[in-house]
């Protein structure tokens, strides 16, 4: 394997301007193998750019990136090799069939004329299109052209694989499926990043986060350190009398400025407050009589990191 | 850059284009069309008033081969003038980019795709260029040399249509542009060249003793600016038909087939070059026009395809504006 160990993709002060604007600016991401990296940020923070420059498309600035252990500028062919690429949005060619599809990226990606054929049966059964077979691309709805695309993405067995938003489109059993499938890739040792806006569906794929924020690496977590029971979240409180529950939240809360409370149409948000934070404010709702119907997590952790980052950003 | 990749592409480009469906009806307007337009013409040669000794082959070879030379050069513009940004808008060009296909192989399959796709046009023409063939007033040397010339031409065309699709973020514009390009190999070169002789003339005299002043054209200096023209080469590339002879009582007269468009415009080009000035029908052909033409068409094909390549080369560092990497 690669010279440099366990990463798959290792991108260190990457820098890329469009004329006067500045899409990234001194962004490093390391993307280990074996696992699901998540990349998050705003919209406008420079994902889309990282993604095309991994993908061997664009340049960067300055910086130096490596997929598998290649440098994407001086040998971007064996880059390509170890590389799987699925854009936000792209074209088929929509008068080929589905099988027709597949074979001549087999091809294009250089397969040996044997193996195509059993290849593009295997990833339509990964992709959950062997109905499909023999059927014109164009027949497709959008979320079964979107496996097409994961499918063309992992024709020649990449071992890194990069999507940007691979879940828009999807309906909720494909979305399961696309999680399960991820997740089996990165069981096999694949290297994984995929950039999406739905935190909540991220955070039961990825292994890690990466939060980008203008062009820059904002934070690295774990999923586990950002999910476990130490992590702060909102928690939603739902009462019979919501205004006794208002008046004593203020109460509560009143000298710990870190917190809020939100009153929404499906109960009171207070926040962020971890696990045991949350059983200590139920108790002394509880004390205070006030008739409490429900205590839940509202959001996920991911989410909270998310806001809390794009809020230091106003 | 291997033959495979280039094939593979070429394979893709012309199995997608086939399965929009409109093209059976295109060709098959086509062939009807330029057919049609043929027989028409040979129809109204025979109804002219030509002297016995005059084939109608003759002319219709040269009549109708340079109809099909101008719709085939408007033709090919539009079939290969967004191969590049056509597939750009479709969102089809950046996976083809990150496969093992060179951007070498990508351009030169693209453009065999157009190539082809025009050679076909051009071999549905062939009814009414080889029908002259067939009586026997044209030689099959004669045929052949034209229709490789063509062909060329053609493919010159396909390529320079190429490259503005690969600069040109939109396909109207590039297609624009290819029509443009066309334009000013046809109808700029002779422009520029009648522009020219004026400039280039010499002004005599009055010599001692008279008053006469006259105008020397030097054509021999700018008859290059006439050179890249299609028509130009395509005419005098054409082999010379054989003389006639004559025989007017005891004297032999060895005379060009009259009524060959090919045949003349050659002469005038080589007369042009000549210079002399006289323009007269002189008896020795002066040195041929079309290698410098073809020469010049082929390089800019060469060039064209060059920039093409270069174009799709990635990782890209600067992107042109307007155009999407993915």
């Amino acid at each position: 394997m690669a010279a440099d160990g366990d990463l798959g993709i290792e991108a260190r002060g990457v820098t890329r301007r469009f004329g006067p604007v500045e899409a990234l600016r001194g962004l490093d991401i390391s993307v280990p193998y074996g696992q699901v990296t998540a990349l998050v940020g705003a919209n406008g923070a420079g994902k889309t750019t990282l993604l095309l420059i991994l993908a061997t498309l664009l340049a960067p600035d300055s910086g130096t990136v490596r997929i598998a252990g290649h440098d994407t500028l001086t040998r971007p062919a064996q880059a390509r090799d170890a590389l799987g690429w699925m854009p936000d949005t792209f074209g088929v060619y929509d008068q080929l069939t589905v099988d027709e599809y597949l074979v001549f990226f087999a091809d294009a990606y250089g397969l040996p004329k044997q193996e195509r054929a059993g290849r593009v049966r295997a990833l339509l059964s990964l992709v959950h299109l062997e109905d499909h077979l023999g059927r014109p691309v164009h027949a497709l709805s959008r979320g079964q052209k979107q496996r097409l695309g994961m499918a063309r993405a992992l024709v020649h067995r990449p071992r890194v694989l990069l999507l940007d938003e691979p879940a828009s489109g999807l309906d909720p059993r494909s979305r399961i499926e696309l999680r399960d499938l991820l997740r089996s890739l990165a069981a096999d040792g694949v290297a994984v990043l995929v950039s999406s806006h739905i935190l909540s569906e991220l955070e039961e794929i990825a292994d890690r986060v990466v939060l980008v924020d203008r062009g820059r690496t904002a934070g690295d977590h774990a999923m586990a350190e950002l999910a476990g029971a130490s992590a702060r979240v909102a928690w939603r409180i739902r009462s019979l009398e919501p205004e006794r529950l208002a008046t004593a939240l203020a109460g509560l809360l009143d000298g710990r400025p870190s917190m809020r409370a939100t009153a929404l149409p499906g109960g009171t948000e207070v926040g962020p407050l971890t696990e045991a934070e949350a059983a200590g404010l139920l108790a002394e709702l509880v004390r205070a009589d006030v008739p409490v119907t429900g205590l839940a997590p509202a959001g996920s952790a991911l989410e909270s990191a998310y806001l809390a980052m794009t809020e230091t950003r106003r | 850059m291997t033959a495979r990749g280039i094939g593979l592409v070429a394979r893709q480009e012309i199995r997608t284009r086939l399965r929009t469906g409109r093209w059976k009806v295109l060709l098959a307007a086509w062939f009807l069309g330029v057919n049609g337009l043929g027989l028409l013409f040979r129809l109204a040669l025979e109804a002219g008033e030509n002297s016995p000794r005059d084939e109608p082959g003759v002319p219709m070879f040269g009549g109708v081969l340079l109809g099909v030379l101008v719709l085939m050069l408007l033709v090919t513009p539009a079939l290969s003038g967004q191969s590049v940004n056509g597939d750009r808008e479709r969102g089809t060009l950046a996976t083809l980019q990150v496969t093992r296909l060179t951007p070498a192989e990508i351009t030169l399959g693209k453009l065999a795709a157009a190539w082809g796709t025009s050679l076909v046009a051009l071999l549905l023409t062939l009814p009414s260029l080889l029908l002259p063939v067939a009586e026997g007033a044209i030689g099959p040397g004669r045929a052949l040399v034209v229709l490789v010339v063509t062909a060329l031409l053609v493919g010159v065309v396909c390529a320079v249509s190429q490259a503005w699709s690969a600069l040109l973020a939109r396909s109207v514009t590039s297609i624009l542009m290819s029509y443009v390009t066309m334009f000013a190999l046809l109808v700029g070169t002779p422009l520029l060249f009648m522009l020219a002789i004026p400039i280039t003339a010499e002004e005599h005299g009055p010599e001692e003793g008279g008053d006469v002043v006259y105008t020397e054209e030097h054509t021999e200096r700018i008859w290059w600016l006439l050179s890249p023209n299609p028509v130009v080469v395509l005419a005098d590339a054409a082999p010379r038909l054989p003389e006639t002879e004559i025989v007017i009582g005891d004297r032999v007269m060895r005379r060009s087939p009259s009524s060959d468009p090919l045949g003349e415009l050659s002469r005038s080009v080589r007369d042009i070059r000549e210079g002399d000035g006289t323009y007269e029908n002189g008896r020795n052909d002066g040195p041929a026009v079309w290698p410098w033409g073809l020469a010049f068409d082929l390089a800019l094909a060469a060039g064209a395809t060059a920039l093409t390549a270069a174009r799709l080369r990635t990782p890209l560092r600067q992107v042109p504006r307007g155009v999407r990497v993915a």
